[in-house]
């Protein structure tokens, strides 16, 4: 039996409800799994004692679960208003060239997925681009191809 | 310039450690409070008149005296603090616990000894990594401090990506595990919230004002700032500014001095063409009506507000269609699905905006999204629909000879030279629906 | 009592005074208002406001407009509809608009057509044209989410009410919303069906046609249609119907809310077994068995004759086994010939119901507004009487316990073996000072049959031996194992089976029976409530009452062929002599007769220790001939499960899912665990058909 299990019993226990423990539990899952598998998905409603389903209803509302395989490497850019007005778009624009992939896409390797993302809240250090979600700040096309060479270097 | 409360000695010292806090008299107030009775410290904060810094502007010793007293109901009370800051060009609650996560913290213990809550639940955005670890820290250095955490648990919740989860039922939905879907009001979080208990939600800034309050004293607090918007603010500036940034400013300083002072004015010699002044659900303001007071009544007679004060600023290259598009991509994309006018009616919005922006659209279809926009306004569950349709809206109201134009030459007056210009929304990425689209 | 406190508000003008907590949408009606509303719905819980629908202009209140649903009445408020304000007028057209741009306005090709919310709304207050000039969201439809409801994404308006249902009501977590706004869709995980006792009640919440039945689909036009009044005869529920006919076939059953017995709630089987009136192996005429050729299908004429042969040539050494489905007028009829005519009194009762009960007799609602409710019996609820557990459900929502032992309890339940025919659980509410008990017996009419088989004669039965004549009164009688044992011993047999296959081989006569929905008649439900059955479509052949009746005669027996006459007759006996009549659409509960001294009886509930596990079999709602004739249902068939407490599970390092061993002594089956937190600690529960040979003390290990 994974450790997914005892992981959420832990988790359950941090509230009055163990409702509350739907999200974290979520977020365990997606990490051991590196997506919300529909094993994942189904681990982990037995582990809350809920269905596979309501676990599906509430990880398919928010943007950082995943219900279908992302690479190794998360990046995301930031393309709301702020960061688009100093250059957002060229910062995307700059990662689909480096990585090799469409925006919304992993590449073939399973190295990265790039995706645009709504407000990060850095807007003062545009353009924000969360790596493995940590924020890059400040960051500009030319920026782009010393990132990617970090992220393969494993730094 | 104004005293910094909020952001005190945060440049000089690194407050995130525990002892360095402490040596600028950090958690001084919560032992003054604690001395306090509850409604003593409620008594303080509404002498302060200090108003909820999230957005919605709400007092905030006002919203904790309709918590009610044990003897009325028996459930216990809990403390959830918003930390979900998504509102774009809100920046603020990020930097706030990043450097004073104890000033925001011992805010937290003031108001759980006010509203007579021992658990506060922090409900933090997922994104905030950086914020989170800091706050986990701080949290970790205050284990072995009983004399601090004085029996208050402090649990830091995290979000996962959802904007609407600002909205504080949302957050309480989404802190239940569930979809972060706006409840109905009333009931209010005061008298049902979370767990159908008593809950207060504020807002992180409005947590990190509390102990300066205590410190100083309410009376003292309310001196600062003007009528109706007492104290300070922390501002977030960004866009076309040369030195983007948070600031605390002293309520009711000109929106040209956050500007041109604070910001540094438009860089490389560009002129200003709008302003959007308390984050994307504020009417926007053209560069002529920047003279104005950066407080919640001289805004409000421009039919706008501080908002979650986070304040962009738009050079003229700016494609005001395209603005539309962008800000209309983001609400369609965080409407939350529960009520039509906003789960419809966003989408909508955005597909008449970019007709507009192709050239493909008449006259009547300018008419058609004041009317959407109109018809979305007033009639949504959350206030989601409501700002998306008003924002969008003013930026008709504000440039219409701009959309004309649209009309008129078929197509946009600025095309790419606008920054604004085809970028890519992680709506535009959704796959619409597994099977084709069909014509109507 | 005091007279609740009320309030006077003005809508549209009009003034009207509603009890304090009055929703709008219902002080509205009270001044003969509409309020047009899509996702209210109050059974589903508190309203949501989602849809808009019922934006109204509102004073007191902020100057946009409000939902009236999420609203209650309130003193001197001034509520303005589309009627009387344009702001809510224009409100409500802006959702309409905003609810038809998505729309495929389909509607002559959809089910829902004639009988759809969305559509009168619309005619009525909806634009005449679109301004949406843009590509609609489509979707592949429909979409089977199971065998028995297809799901139409497009004409979708997400109100919610299918997966509050799923989630509030049901609380079976299975048909859920996924994704988030416009892209917002009703999905099942996996596209997994839908799978669980009370799903068809989405198709009824549904107010557009979004979720239909599987089975109704392209059937019929609201027009075209009959909807007879009637009451399920699956099980001792008794809730109340429609069954929707069409050119003499029923269509389809839909619920006919009685707010005390179903809350207007019915389980999947009541809704869609009623296809077992059209079984291709149904009898539509009699079988006699002849020497050497087997059975041959023969007049009715001769099989009266035959029957009349073979009751004469008994002798009165007759044993009737009875099924407890008969109308109370059947049983009463037979009763009647057997025992009056023919002094036959020996019968096997599907289960005597005792009197004791109508001490603690409360309508099953007040489960609902229990503090502390105690199930006891250890056999699944929703396996016996599914709408118990919807009860059970919406009081722990409510913040009652849920216990499994009586101390403390106002409410006690019994289901499953050793409740002494409810005796056991009257004892039990007058030891610990309950205010209701209920006895859940397995067949629908057990109580009405054995009140009727009692009232024909005050003599006690003696058990004839040899057995001359075995009669077997339907099939649930002709699927029982101690009846198949009886008939071996018996020299003759006959059967009454509405199936060919049931009694071949054992049976020298069989007659056809007739199901519930063809049959007029009562049936005394689990809370002693008598309801009326009325006849929805007529049987391939004459039904029980009628020939009973020829056959009577033939022994100068005097037998009505009219349940009216028959029913006068027999509640004249044993039901207070209400009249036929009185058995209305809504039938009232008799009150609760007064308490006899029931003694104390063995202490604690259970009589029997195990060394391991105690196994209960059960047998399962979704199986009988009326399931298995119905093949849009074979797929809730029970899984190859085990259920078990969270305590047992976790003494034996069992996690859900997990595959597990049961043994007893010298056989053993493997299951999937199941936990329920409800399920009382050394109880084991399995479906009959996957308990095979297991003995009731069994062991688990994975």
């Amino acid at each position: 039996m994974s450790e997914l299990y005892s992981d959420v019993q832990r988790l359950k226990e941090t509230y009055p409800d163990w409702h509350s423990a739907m999200l974290p539990a979520l977020r365990e899952a997606q990490h051991k799994h590196g997506y919300l598998s529909p094993d994942a998905l189904r681990e982990c409603a037995d582990a809350l004692g809920t269905t596979p389903a309501v676990c599906e209803a509430v990880a398919s509302f928010y943007d950082m679960f995943h219900l279908a395989p992302v690479g190794e490497h998360m990046v995301e850019v930031c393309t709301n208003v702020a960061c688009a007005l100093v250059g957002a778009q060229q910062v995307l624009e700059a990662f689909e060239q480096e990585l090799g992939v469409q925006a919304g896409e992993t590449s073939a390797d399973g190295f990265a997925t790039l995706r645009p993302i709504e407000c990060l809240g850095g807007c003062g250090w545009a353009t924000i681009v969360s790596i493995d979600h940590h924020y890059r700040t400040h960051v500009k096309p030319e920026d782009v191809p010393e990132i990617v060479q970090e992220l393969r270097d494993g730094a | 310039m104004a005293p910094e409360l909020v952001l005190a000695h945060a440049r000089e010292r690194d407050l995130t450690k525990l002892a360095e806090y402490e040596a600028v008299g950090g958690y001084q107030a919560l032992a003054k409070a604690r001395e306090m009775t509850p409604q003593a410290v409620i008594d303080e904060v509404q002498a302060s008149e200090l108003r909820g810094r999230g957005g919605a502007f709400f007092p905030t010793g006002r919203k904790w005296a309709f918590i009610p007293k044990p003897d009325q109901n028996p459930n216990p009370h809990y403390l959830v603090v918003n930390a979900d800051e998504s509102e774009p060009g809100s920046f603020k609650d990020n930097e706030i616990m990043a450097t004073v996560p104890h000033r925001f913290i011992e805010g937290c213990l003031i108001t759980a000894h006010a509203v007579e809550a021992t658990r506060v639940f922090v409900y933090i955005r997922g994104e905030y990594t950086g914020p989170y670890e800091v706050l986990v820290g701080a949290l970790e250095e205050l284990q072995s401090r009983d004399d601090i955490l004085g029996g208050v648990t402090i649990v830091l919740h995290r979000g996962a990506g959802a904007y609407i989860c600002g909205e504080e039922t949302a957050l309480l939905e989404s802190l239940e595990g569930k979809r972060g879907q706006p409840r109905t009001k009333p009931p209010f979080p005061a008298i049902e919230g979370l767990y159908r208990s008593p809950t207060v939600v504020n807002n992180v800034e409005t947590m990190a004002t509390i102990a300066p309050i205590i410190d100083l004293g309410g009376a003292e607090y309310a001196k600062l700032g003007v009528p109706d918007s007492r104290g300070t603010r922390v501002v977030s500036i960004s866009g076309h500014v040369e030195r983007p940034g948070n600031y605390e400013i002293e309520n009711g300083t000109s929106m040209r001095s956050l500007i041109y002072d604070l910001g540094g004015g438009i860089p490389g010699g560009r002129a200003l063409k709008a302003v959007i002044p308390g984050g994307s659900s504020t009417v926007i303001l053209r560069y002529d009506e920047i003279d104005v007071g950066y407080d919640f009544n001289s805004l409000l007679a421009l039919k706008t507000a501080m908002g979650s004060a986070g304040v962009v600023v738009l050079d003229d290259r700016c494609c005001m269609v395209q603005l539309g598009i962008r800000i209309s991509e983001f609400y369609e994309h965080e409407s939350c699905g529960k009520c039509t006018p906003c789960r419809e009616g966003t989408r909508w919005m955005t597909q008449i905006l970019r007709r507009l922006e192709a050239g493909d659209a008449d006259q009547g279809e300018l008419d058609l999204l004041l009317s959407v926009c109109d018809r979305i306004n007033g009639k949504c569950l959350c206030p989601l629909g409501d700002t998306a349709a008003i924002a969008v809206a003013s930026y008709v109201d504000k440039f219409r000879g701009e959309f004309q134009q649209h009309v008129d030459e078929g197509g946009c007056p600025f095309g790419d030279s606008s920054p604004l210009h085809n970028v890519l929304a992680p709506v535009a990425m959704r796959t619409h629906s597994p099977a084709a689209v069909v014509p109507a | 009592m005091s007279t609740p406190p009320t309030v006077k508000l003005t809508i549209d003008g009009v003034e009207v005074e509603v009890p304090k907590g009055t929703g709008l949408v219902e002080a509205a009606l009270a001044a003969g208002i509409e309020i047009p509303v899509f996702c209210y719905e109050p059974r589903l819980g508190p309203p949501v406001g989602a849809c808009r629908m019922c934006l109204c202009e509102i004073t007191p209140g902020p100057p946009k407009p409000q939902a009236a649903c999420t609203l209650q009445a309130a003193d001197g408020m001034v509520v303005k509809t589309a009627l009387t304000s344009p702001m809510a007028a224009e409100a409500q057209n802006a959702t309409l608009e905003f609810i038809l741009v998505n729309h495929p306005l389909d509607c002559p090709v959809c089910d829902k057509g004639g009988e759809c919310p969305l559509q009168d709304l619309t005619f009525r207050y909806g634009p005449g044209n679109t301004r949406m000039t843009f590509p609609k969201r489509t979707f592949d439809k429909p979409i089977p989410i199971s065998p028995l409801i297809a799901l139409d994404r497009e004409r979708c308006i997400l109100c919610y009410r299918c997966t509050r249902f799923s989630e509030q009501i049901a609380e079976d977590g299975q048909l859920v919303a996924v994704n988030r706004g416009s892209e917002t869709q009703i999905a099942t995980f996996e596209d997994d069906p839908y799978r669980a006792p009370f799903t068809g009640n989405v198709i009824e919440l549904c107010p557009v046609g979004a979720l239909t039945s599987t089975t109704y689909r392209f059937e019929a036009r609201p027009w075209e249609i009959q909807d007879v009044p009637t009451v399920c005869g699956l099980c001792p529920v008794g809730c109340n119907v429609y069954a929707t006919t069409r050119e003499g076939k029923v269509k389809r059953i839909l619920s006919r809310n009685h707010p005390d017995v179903d809350g207007g709630w019915l389980c999947d089987k009541g809704r869609f077994a009623y296809q077992h009136v059209r079984a291709e192996d149904r009898l539509r005429d009699p079988l006699l068995r002849v020497r050497r050729r087997g059975f041959e299908e023969v007049s009715w004429e001769r099989a009266l004759d035959e029957a009349e042969r073979l009751l004469r040539e008994a002798e009165g050494r007759i044993v009737t086994a009875l099924s407890g489905s008969e109308t109370i007028e059947q049983a009463y009829a037979l009763a009647k010939l057997l025992r009056g005519g023919l002094g036959s009194h020996a019968a096997m009762l599907p289960e005597e119901v005792s009197d004791a009960l109508d001490g603690f007799r409360v309508p099953l609602s007040a489960i609902g507004d229990a503090k502390t409710i105690a199930v006891l019996g250890d056999a699944p609820v929703v396996e016996r009487a599914p709408i118990v557990d919807l009860w059970i459900r919406r009081a722990r929502r409510n913040g009652a316990r849920v216990v499994n032992e009586p101390d403390g309890a106002d409410i006690l339940i019994w289901c499953g073996p050793g409740g002494d025919g409810g005796a056991r659980v009257a004892q039990l509410a007058q030891q610990v000072g309950a205010s209701g008990a209920f006895y859940l017996p397995e067949t629908a009419n057990a109580r009405g049959v054995s009140d009727a088989w009692a009232a024909a004669a005050d003599t006690e039965a003696t058990n004839p031996d040899p057995i001359g004549l075995l009669i077997v009164s339907g099939d649930e009688a002709a699927a029982n194992a101690d009846v198949r044992a009886l008939a071996e011993q018996a020299e003759r047999v006959l059967v009454i089976s509405m199936f060919h296959g049931l009694a071949a081989g054992w049976a020298d006569l069989v007659l056809p029976g007739t199901s519930y929905l063809e049959r007029d008649g009562t049936y005394v439900n689990l809370e002693g409530r008598v309801q009326r059955l009325r006849r929805a479509v007529i049987p391939p052949a004459p039904d029980e009452l009628a020939w009973i009746s020829q056959l009577a005669g033939r022994f100068g027996v005097d037998v009505s062929p009219y349940p009216t006459a028959v029913f006068e007759e027999v509640s004249a006996i044993a039901f207070g002599g209400i009249p036929f009549g009185a058995v209305g659409d809504h039938a009232e509960l008799p009150p609760a007769t007064q308490r006899v001294d029931q003694g104390s009886g063995p202490a604690g509930v259970r009589a029997q220790q195990f060394d391991g596990l105690h196994l209960i079999r059960y047998r399962a709602l979704f199986s009988g001939p009326a399931v298995e004739r119905t093949p849009e249902l074979q797929f809730q068939r029970p899984l190859a499960e085990v259920e078990l407490s969270a305590e047992d599970a976790n003494a034996r390092n069992i996690r859900p899912g997990d595959e597990v061993t049961v043994r007893s002594n010298g056989t053993s089956v493997t299951l999937r665990a199941r936990l329920n937190r409800d399920l009382r600690a050394g109880v084991v529960r399995i479906a009959e058909e996957h308990a095979r040979d297991l003995q009731p003390d069994v062991e688990l290990s994975t």
